[in-house]
């Protein structure tokens, strides 16, 4: 998968789980930039990323997890 | 030596001349030496204990980043926090359980066991600061004399705020940076925390404890009005020793995190717990909830649940072993619960409504903040029996023969009417501050203001705290 191809599915999964069809993401952005996303709901976006991608994370690795530039290099590592 | 006494203005005052004109190490060794001496005035052993920890915590941090075999990495991770849990545990159980169950030589030691005063901040800043070094949020402080005055940093001691170890060792990088307004803005703050302390929280702090001494002796009234009155006593209490230690920390150049953030504003219950004791809910939230939410995660919302009660009820008996704080927390983790699961139908449900949605603007805080009011209730009560006693004597029909509902007698609350006056001004005086100041025009309009107009303002806060300094307790949050 291309950075790119990521980029564009990771938004569709923002912006399902937020619902918010407005969602752009960046590899700068936080949870402070998106409305909704507090510690109830970055587990729900994480198990979506989850399925979307056919991948599996570990605690160590999704704690450590501070951008959404974060979570797509950390995609991207384990994408096939 | 309390932040309220003389002796500590004194302290204070050699403290911040020692250190400004210190440069380099030698600031950080001053505020080392100022931090240990703080803590010996309440109990050598204790400083003793607070340094143990600090070595043992130092080379555990060094093998974690030196060690090659990620199993390994995380038994010492797990052995590490357990330790530091079970001496968290230990000092906090050990008298009461000793109390209750052991008799002789071995239960009278243990009963003369007292928890050494801001074991629980320290402690969780430690295992805080482990966790972010194995998740390798942070590098590991190899400074011993930085990573010494993380646990032990004077100001922060005693009734937190409980400040992250990247955030402090960032900012103590930066100590010979300093800039001058935040002497001025310390300053300032200390004073703000000092009036929310002494005119409003003290001031109603007679009549709760008398309620709670004997809820069977007063009316629905009398009691309803006891709840509120701890509800804005705690608050106007712990945010003022927050803001104090926050000033304290800012004339030595490191700026604690917020506690608090309007929390009695608050649309739902998730919303207060990120807006009341925040540096406690965010470090329960990233070391405790994500971590137990993400290994759930296949049980959907059962897991969800599950993780909500632990946190939950990890807030409760985090400050102390009491079955009223852990019915607390138990009932937080119901109301969360409920709310973390009905919230994305009931924003559906109200986006279809847009009338019913401007009610809901009002009611959603309103609600929010008597569930809050209720629990409260049960945290102050001395005992579960004497927690049920409050409520059930709360409902009009079920107190004590002979009292009307509506008796509202002054005598019996301790209080006099210039009391109640002065507590309810200065609480709406003390949010409207805490409201404005998050605002940038009226920050803007603050400093645009001429000097004598504030300086006029700090008199009347000096005035104001001068004369009510009589009745002065200790902080709630010094005995967690």
């Amino acid at each position: 998968m291309t950075q790119l191809e990521i980029k564009q599915k990771l938004t569709d999964i923002f912006r399902n789980v937020f619902d918010n069809n407005a969602i752009e993401i960046s590899d700068a952005t936080t949870a402070a930039d998106i409305e909704g996303w507090d510690s109830l709901t970055h587990v729900n976006l994480i198990v979506a990323v989850e399925k979307g991608f056919h991948v599996s994370f570990t605690t160590k690795e999704v704690m450590a997890l501070q951008t959404a530039g974060d979570l797509m290099r950390l995609i991207a590592s384990r994408a096939t | 030596m309390s932040f309220l006494s003389p002796e500590f203005a004194v302290f204070l005052a050699l403290g911040a001349l020692a250190f400004h004109f210190a440069r380099g190490v030698c600031r950080r060794l001053v505020l080392l030496l100022l931090s240990y001496a703080f803590y010996l005035t309440w109990n050598p052993r204790a400083a003793l204990l607070l340094l143990g920890i600090t070595v043992a915590v130092y080379f555990v941090a060094g093998a974690l980043e030196k060690l090659s075999s990620a199993r390994k990495k995380l038994v010492l991770l797990l052995l590490s926090v357990a330790v530091l849990l079970l001496l968290l545990i230990f000092f906090k159980c050990a008298g009461l359980l000793a109390r209750h169950y052991l008799t002789g030589g071995a239960g009278n030691a243990l009963t003369d066991i007292i928890a050494p005063i801001g074991l629980s901040y320290y402690l969780f800043k430690l295992m805080g600061y482990l966790l972010d070094v194995y998740w390798e949020k942070i590098p590991v402080q190899r400074n011993f004399l930085s990573l010494a005055l993380y646990p032990s940093f004077f100001p922060q001691i005693m009734s937190g705020p409980i400040q992250r170890a990247g955030d402090f060792f960032g900012q103590l990088a930066q100590l010979d940076n300093q800039l001058p307004d935040n002497i001025v803005i310390g300053l300032r703050r200390i004073l703000f925390g000092l009036f929310k302390k002494v005119v409003v929280a003290d001031h109603i702090s007679g009549m709760v404890d008398a309620v709670h001494a004997n809820p069977a002796g007063f009316s629905p009234l009398e009691l309803l009005f006891g709840a509120y009155c701890f509800a804005f006593q705690i608050y106007a209490d712990f945010s003022g020793v927050t803001d104090i230690a926050i000033g304290i920390g800012l004339l030595f150049g490191i700026k604690g995190p917020e506690n608090f953030n309007l929390p009695f504003w608050a649309r739902n219950i998730q919303e207060f717990w990120r807006r009341w004791h925040m540096s406690l809910t965010s470090w329960l939230t990233d070391y405790l909830f994500m971590p137990l939410r993400f290994s759930l995660r296949r049980f959907g919302e059962a897991g969800l649940c599950a993780a909500i009660f632990v946190t939950m009820i990890a807030v409760g008996v985090w400050h102390g072993p009491r079955m009223t704080y852990a019915v607390f927390g138990a009932l937080n983790g119901l109301y969360m619960a409920v709310s973390a699961l009905t919230l994305k139908k009931r924003n559906t449900w109200f986006q279809k409504r847009p009338l019913l949605a401007h009610v809901r603007m009002v009611a959603g805080p309103l609600l929010t903040f008597h569930l809050m009011v209720f629990a409260l209730v049960i945290f102050r009560a001395d005992t579960l029996h004497s927690a049920c006693q409050y409520v059930t004597h709360l409902i009009p029909g079920l107190q004590s023969a002979g009292i009307s509902t509506l008796r509202f007698d002054r005598g019996l609350l301790h209080t006099r009417q210039i009391a109640l006056l002065l507590a309810a001004l200065g609480f709406a005086a003390m949010e409207w501050v805490n409201w404005a100041g998050r605002q940038n025009t009226w920050t803007a309009r603050f400093y645009s203001v001429p000097c004598f107009v504030r300086w006029a303002a700090y008199y009347i806060l000096i005035i104001l705290i001068a004369c009510s300094a009589q009745e002065t307790r200790t902080f709630i949050y010094a005995q967690f």
